[in-house]
């Protein structure tokens, strides 16, 4: 408690000198300089009030004898009283300054100057015309409706002249020069916020004239940014592109803001479905510049996490809602998918851009078999053609994360040889980075263990242990290799969604199969995309679901 | 219904009070009253925004007492003018009381703690009413910050920001004067303002007083749109005005004519022959008299060509419609036609 009061104390002489400089913010210096501290202003505001609330006037004034200074400077400067919640804030500080019982003329002296100050907060900045004040009030016209009103007649003309300025280009009779269109970007920084400027700010991104440097105060960018990712304004998509092409910066914290919201919370389709449509990007992304951006950054997170799995899922759902926003998307100018994939052939593309549910369940044997060839093609040619390599053709493949998951369902659900092709789409899509021989090993260990766990199908009954041979785990023998678990796992989980007979032993199996709580979040995570993406395949498996529901609630409960 | 007259009748009284020196009177108890009161009329304001019937009942009431008002003083009390007004009532009452050095220190004190109540209230900014007083003095430093760096006054009168927000006032300049009255008196003004001889270029630049217009050819177009904007400023400007005046009017506005033609034919349609007297009459009272509609087209025959031309076309067409009959008694548009003659 000392300690604070300590630390008050000292901000407060370091605000005293602030205020003092900048004054009525009139010049540049100072309205910049104003607009750079607001925001820790007004905490130091807010800090101020919770010690002051505590104290009496006497107390207050002992404390902090030039206090009274300090709030009439506050008072003078129009930038503070614009920005967010700093006016109320000077105004319950006031309010503490009031003494309740005035003992002397001098305690009377104070609560009448405060009584001023606080009346000059709330009615501050009148229009001093003499015959405008008493025409408005001829027409009945009281200060509480004729702000607001002038507020938006004067935002609209700024808007106006802005959109003119935008529209003719080269004409040299704009009223809007480019200092003029700095000086508004550098006077709005406090009062982006404020829900009648957002058709300003919104121009103020759009409208942009011809000259080749940004005309726009940095800082505005900075605090657009930050008001749209906490939801203090909301903008159309049209502006957040203007934004996030205009200001770097501003895209790269969008994208981090996503981030961090998905760390930290656990890892669940539909919300990271929220997270992603909140953010506005899949909408911005249609803008090829900003896709690529993101692309990347994806690109750079799954490098730096060594194919965290939630990465991998929010591409997917990434992906998804893109591809929506672009099919919404109704310009003239569409861009080619060449725009958006440079690293992958168009063909291959094109091949994984179909969704599973646009191509009937019968042929779907046959796209897998299409996809895996142009994969293989790519991967094995050691010419690396005019695309890029491995990395690259997987990267864009696990964009469309669909028909790997179809493909380890399909080797379960059929009774045939697993093809060829199947199997090296899984291998590859688990391990991209194998050599030849290795990924042919792994191919010929699913296949093995397909060829049991089929065997096992056929059989009248088999018991957990039995399932656990199958994939080539006992007891007394080592564990595998960790390149192989998570496909084996995968094959093995969906065997027990689909296999008649092991919904009995489902939850037995996998206590046996999980024995660290990364791998149990391993199969819950497996286990709600496997719902949500039988949702949106509209699959119709009552059993299968019902049991998926139960597993993945025993495993989160 | 009545009470809540008589309610928003004595609050009015209240606020104009709350500007007063009489405040002095008042203790911490009438305050929190008054805005309570307040409160209530603004819960009003919520409650029967959409439901038009107890708004307009409302709003006539405010509007009468507001013309009774101004008619006596020489500054009028802007208080409760219109319905709008109650969404704001408290933050008018509240600003005034807190602004009037006539009331009682500790009074003062009380309405303190009870307008700035602090943090920990419930209730989002845009309700209570600290948020609301908070917000309106955000807005004021917004407009001081854009006037003095970055918004430009504007040449053009019709968009000056300014101007443009007096303009628009509690509905309007001139349904401001409109509503204060008297009423025939403004409907002859704006008749003679819309016959006014047509612009000559000016190249001087004229006195002008705020929100009037820059040349009344300008201002011709402006006070056409507003009125044919009024439905009912528009109704009382065709039907009380003399048939001669209106007919001058129209004949120099075609989209006047239009609409007062429209005018005419609806009222036509409301009276119905009456057999045993052999007259058209109307089934209500405030029906047009078979009289006054004859005197209006009769104007109208009158006027110089193009509207002489329409106005019978339009009577062919509308007697046509009705069956085309040559015997009187069956279309209201065949007995006047009869009337009229044929004309020339």
């Amino acid at each position: 408690m000392a300690q604070d009061s300590v630390g008050l104390s000292s901000d407060y002489q370091f605000w005293m000198q602030k205020v003092s400089t900048w004054d009525q913010a009139s010049t540049v210096e100072t309205q910049q300089d104003t607009c750079l501290h607001l925001p820790r202003f007004q905490e130091f505001l807010r800090q101020m009030y919770e010690a002051l609330k505590e104290m009496d006037s006497n107390t207050v004034i002992e404390r902090f004898p030039t206090i009274g200074q300090l709030l009439a400077k506050t008072c003078r400067n129009p930038f503070i009283l614009a920005y967010d919640e700093s006016q109320k804030i000077l105004i319950w500080c006031l309010c503490c300054l009031i003494n309740k019982e005035p003992q002397n003329s001098g305690d009377s002296k104070l609560n009448s100057w405060t009584r001023g100050l606080l009346c000059h907060v709330l009615s501050a900045f009148r229009f001093d015309i003499r015959e405008v004040g008493l025409f408005t009030q001829g027409l009945g016209y009281a200060p509480a409706d004729y702000y607001p009103g002038l507020l938006k007649n004067m935002v609209l003309s700024l808007v106006s002249e802005l959109r003119e300025n935008h529209l003719n280009g080269f004409n040299t009779q704009r009223r809007m020069t480019p200092e003029r269109v700095r000086a508004l970007s550098r006077v709005c920084v406090p009062l982006i916020t404020l829900p009648d400027f957002e058709p300003l700010v919104e121009a103020l991104l759009t409208c942009h004239g011809c000259e080749p440097q940004e005309v726009l105060w940095p800082e505005f960018f900075d605090a657009v940014s930050e008001a749209f990712l906490l939801k203090k304004i909301s903008l159309p998509t049209s502006a957040v592109v203007c934004l996030w092409l205009r200001h770097l910066p501003s895209l790269e914290k969008a994208m981090l803001h996503l981030f961090e919201k998905l760390i930290s919370s656990e890892r669940n389709f539909l919300r990271i479905e929220r997270f992603v449509r909140d953010s506005s990007l899949p909408e911005a992304a249609c803008h090829p510049a900003i896709f690529r951006i993101v692309d990347e950054t994806f690109r750079y997170a799954l490098l730096e996490t060594d194919g965290a799995p939630e990465i991998l899922a929010t591409i997917q759902v990434f992906t998804r809602c893109f591809l929506e926003a672009l099919e919404k998307e109704n310009k003239q100018l569409k861009f080619a998918l060449r725009t958006y994939f440079p690293y992958a052939s168009p063909s291959l593309v094109t091949a994984l851009l179909q969704h599973p549910k646009d191509i009937p369940q019968g042929l779907w044997h046959q796209s897998l078999q299409h996809i895996s060839e142009m994969l293989r093609e790519i991967v094995e040619d050691q010419t690396h053609g005019s695309y890029g390599g491995p990395s690259d053709c997987w990267f864009a493949f696990i964009h469309f994360g669909g028909w790997a998951d179809v493909a380890a369902e399909q080797l379960l659900r059929s009774e045939a040889d697993p093809p060829e092709a199947v199997l090296w789409l899984l291998a590859f899509s688990y391990s991209p980075r194998d050599g030849s021989q290795q990924r042919a090993q792994t191919m010929e260990e699913v296949k093995a263990v397909l060829g049991r766990l089929l065997k096992l199908l056929r059989s009248p009954g088999f018991s957990a242990r039995d399932v656990q041979a199958a994939a080539g785990q006992s007891r007394e023998e080592a564990p595998r290799p960790l390149e192989c678990g998570p496909l084996i796992r995968r094959l093995l989980l969906n065997f027990l969604l689909w296999a008649p007979g092991a919904h009995a032993i489902a939850q037995e199996v996998i206590t046996l199969m999980a024995p660290t709580r990364e791998i149990t979040h391993e199969i819950t995570g497996f286990l709600d995309q496997t719902l949500y993406r039988w949702d949106h395949l509209c699959t119709t498996a009552p059993a299968s679901r019902k049991l998926a529901s139960e597993l993945l609630t025993e495993l989160r409960g | 219904m009545e009470s809540l007259l008589q309610q928003l009748a004595r609050f009015s009284e209240v606020l104009a009070v709350s500007r007063t020196p009489h405040v002095s009177t008042w203790d911490p108890a009438t305050v929190r009253r008054a805005l309570q009161w307040a409160r209530y009329l603004r819960h009003v304001h919520r409650r029967f925004g959409r439901h038009a019937r107890i708004r307009t009942a409302l709003e006539r009431r405010l509007q009468s007492q507001w013309r009774q008002d101004s008619g006596s003083g020489p500054a009028p009390d802007p208080g409760l003018t219109n319905f709008q007004a109650l969404g704001r009532c408290d933050l008018v009452l509240a600003l005034r009381l807190l602004q009037n050095r006539a009331l009682r220190e500790a009074v003062w004190h009380a309405l303190l703690q009870q307008v700035f109540p602090g943090p920990g209230v419930p209730g989002a900014d845009e309700e209570t009413l600290q948020g609301r007083l908070a917000h309106l003095a955000r807005r004021r430093a917004a407009v001081h910050v854009l006037r003095l760096h970055g918004y430009q006054e504007s040449p053009v009168v019709q968009e000056d920001a300014l101007l443009k927000t007096q303009a628009e006032g509690p509905g309007g300049l001139l349904s401001g004067l409109w509503e204060r009255g008297p009423q025939d008196n403004f409907l002859k003004v704006l008749a003679a303002a819309l016959l006014l001889p047509p612009p000559s270029p000016r190249p001087q630049e004229e006195e002008t007083g705020p929100g009037t217009p820059n040349t009344p050819g300008e201002g011709h177009h402006e006070l056409l749109r507003w009125l044919l904007g009024k439905a009912d400023i528009l109704a009382a400007f065709c039907r009380r005005l003399p048939a001669g005046v209106v007919a001058a009017v129209a004949g120099r506005h075609p989209e006047l004519s239009r609409v007062y033609l429209g005018l005419l034919a609806d009222w036509g349609r409301h009276l119905h022959y009456d057999l045993q007297r052999g007259v058209w009459v109307g089934a209500e009272s405030q029906a047009v008299p078979w009289e006054e509609l004859y005197g209006r087209f009769q104007s109208l025959c009158q006027a110089p060509p193009p509207l002489k031309d329409e106005v019978r076309t339009a009577l062919e067409s509308w007697k046509a419609q009705d069956g085309d009959f040559e015997v009187p008694g069956l279309s209201i548009w065949t007995d006047l036609l009869l009337a009229l003659g044929t004309g020339t």
